[in-house]
């Protein structure tokens, strides 16, 4: 973690049209939550249709695409990296912190707007705001560190993160039931309906014991091979 | 005709002069090679081709049921419907290469200071993305009318199903391509056109069953209905019920009349009124 990096980072993303969008989705799922609460529509099957087709299925993917290429794809694009990486600070503590800014901006714009939806529509029945909002936060960690690896790897970081969001996940993962156990969405459902106790929730494809580890092997391995990835950079020609 | 800026003593060019007509359509054409990656590296070429064969795979799969089974695939009414995650992949991927470069670079002044002017390179840029977006879903529809009349199933073909797909495929070309440059001309950056371009998309798509099954569940079937046409693949669909009598795609059918076809056109001419407005802007810069 440098602090120094780990500010600049935040600049980057805030001081920008980016912040509009990083905005754009969790108002848009609390006005759909004050919609179904002043039509009189606010009970605990639409609270969880909401929370998953709306905050996990659609827009915890594409927070953790804006801010986790975000962070990282821009200076790239730009050749802007070249100044941070020519600094004696090791590779792998700049994917770190980048990794590290990327969680904590789901965290703000993912997790706790979910938590609040959830929350007007139900207050804390049956634990389904606090069980989504847990899920959104290590979903969320997850796909920061994925994307961030994504946009180390190649200059289409976003769509093929778009494709692994709308086609691998969504597509595939309702027609394949083995699909499911490699989405990240799955696992924080599964999170959500581990915490939750109440009876609308589906039983998810993944069980708890299979999304906790895949979880941390996939945040923890893509960090490093980000690390790793960034110790033998080349900044290449673009097309 | 003496319509260049400076006269640095370079030898005259007498030859015939092609004119803003001949520009336009060059640019056209350049934009259009290049939303396929033609003319560009192999890696650009990887996603749009990759793009249009999923989008012939259903193609291929309906045409070896009516060889093998003598049975219909996919309706061509619903062929545009369940292929929109590919569309808009396809939409949001390719759009900002189309105006992203030019305004990142800041080379939109020396396309404007050519008898090309701000309304004939924006038409330019508008024609290829609709061109683009038609090609990739005529072309697997036209595929399957091959097939069907090859294959010879009972049954007259459905030639009157496969027109009226194809003029909601250009509609939605249209409209596809004016939001999808619109949102993509607001930011120079080729990432951030993607995400903007693929968010609204989303929200469109994520919203509507939400909406649709809280009105359901107050027993507001009628306005229920409208909530599909938040999205433009099903809005388009309920212009091509309206128009061409097919079966709805969607739960519970869409409001009756021409409502879908005008929120369509109004749609249309509010992003290319963003659109005009940007580019005013940027060609003033």
């Amino acid at each position: 973690m440098n602090t120094v990096v780990a500010g600049i980072t935040y600049r980057a993303l805030l001081g920008r049209r980016r912040i509009l969008l990083l905005l754009l989705l969790p108002l848009a799922l609390i006005g759909l939550a004050v919609l179904l609460r002043l039509t009189g529509g606010a009970d605990q099957r639409s609270a969880i249709l909401l929370m998953q087709n709306f905050a996990i299925a659609t827009m915890l993917p594409l927070l953790g695409l804006i801010a986790g290429t975000g962070v990282i794809a821009p200076e790239i694009d730009d050749g802007t990296i070249i100044h941070l990486m020519s600094k004696p600070i090791s590779r792998p503590v700049i994917a770190q912190t980048k990794f590290l800014v990327a969680a904590s901006m789901l965290a703000v714009f993912a997790a706790v707007p979910t938590y609040f939806a959830a929350w007007l529509l139900v207050r804390n029945e049956d634990g389904i705001a606090f069980g989504f909002a847990l899920g959104s936060l290590l979903g969320g960690i997850a796909y920061a560190a994925l994307f961030l690896l994504l946009g180390v790897l190649t200059r289409h970081a976003v769509t093929i993160g778009v494709i692994y969001a709308l086609i691998w996940e969504g597509m595939v993962g309702s027609f394949v039931k083995g699909a499911q156990n490699f989405s990240i969405q799955q696992w924080a459902q599964a999170i959500a309906d581990q915490i939750s106790t109440s009876a609308f929730i589906d039983q998810t494809a993944v069980t708890i014991g299979w999304a906790i580890p895949a979880i941390v092997i996939v945040t923890v391995g893509a960090v490093v091979w980000a690390g790793l990835r960034l110790r033998a950079f080349s900044l290449t020609g673009d097309e | 005709m003496s319509s260049e800026i400076y006269d640095i003593g370079y030898r005259h060019y007498d030859g015939p002069r092609l004119g803003p007509g001949y520009a336009t359509r060059a640019l056209t054409l350049h934009s259009l090679r290049g939303i396929f990656g033609l003319g560009r590296t192999a890696r650009s070429k990887i996603m749009p081709f990759l793009l249009a064969i999923i989008m012939l795979l259903p193609a291929v799969v309906s045409i070896a049921m009516m060889a093998l089974l003598q049975q219909r695939g996919m309706a061509y009414s619903a062929f545009a419907v369940i292929m929109q995650p590919v569309i808009a992949i396809f939409l949001a991927a390719q759009a900002p290469t189309v105006v992203a470069p030019d305004l990142r670079y800041r080379v939109l002044p020396l396309y404007l200071s050519r008898p090309v002017a701000v309304v004939q390179y924006v038409s330019a840029k508008v024609i290829a993305m609709t061109a683009a977006l038609f090609m990739l879903v005529a072309l697997p529809l036209t595929l399957i009318y091959v097939g069907e009349l090859l294959i010879d199933l009972p049954g007259p073909p459905q030639t009157k199903e496969y027109l009226g797909a194809l003029t909601v495929a250009l509609l939605l070309s249209v409209l596809l391509t004016a939001f999808g440059l619109a949102l993509a001309s607001l930011t120079p950056r080729r990432g951030l056109g993607v995400a903007s371009v693929i968010a609204v998309y989303l929200l469109s798509l994520a919203a509507v069953p939400v909406i649709y099954g809280t009105l359901l569940s107050l027993n507001e079937d009628a306005a229920a209905r409208w909530a599909w046409l938040l999205n433009p693949f099903w809005l388009l669909d309920a212009v091509q019920v309206w128009l061409f009598g097919s079966t709805p795609n969607s739960e519970g059918g869409y409001p009756p009349g021409p409502a879908p076809a005008l929120i369509t056109l109004a749609l249309i001419a509010f992003a290319i009124g963003v659109l005009a407005l940007r580019y005013r802007k940027a060609a003033a810069q």
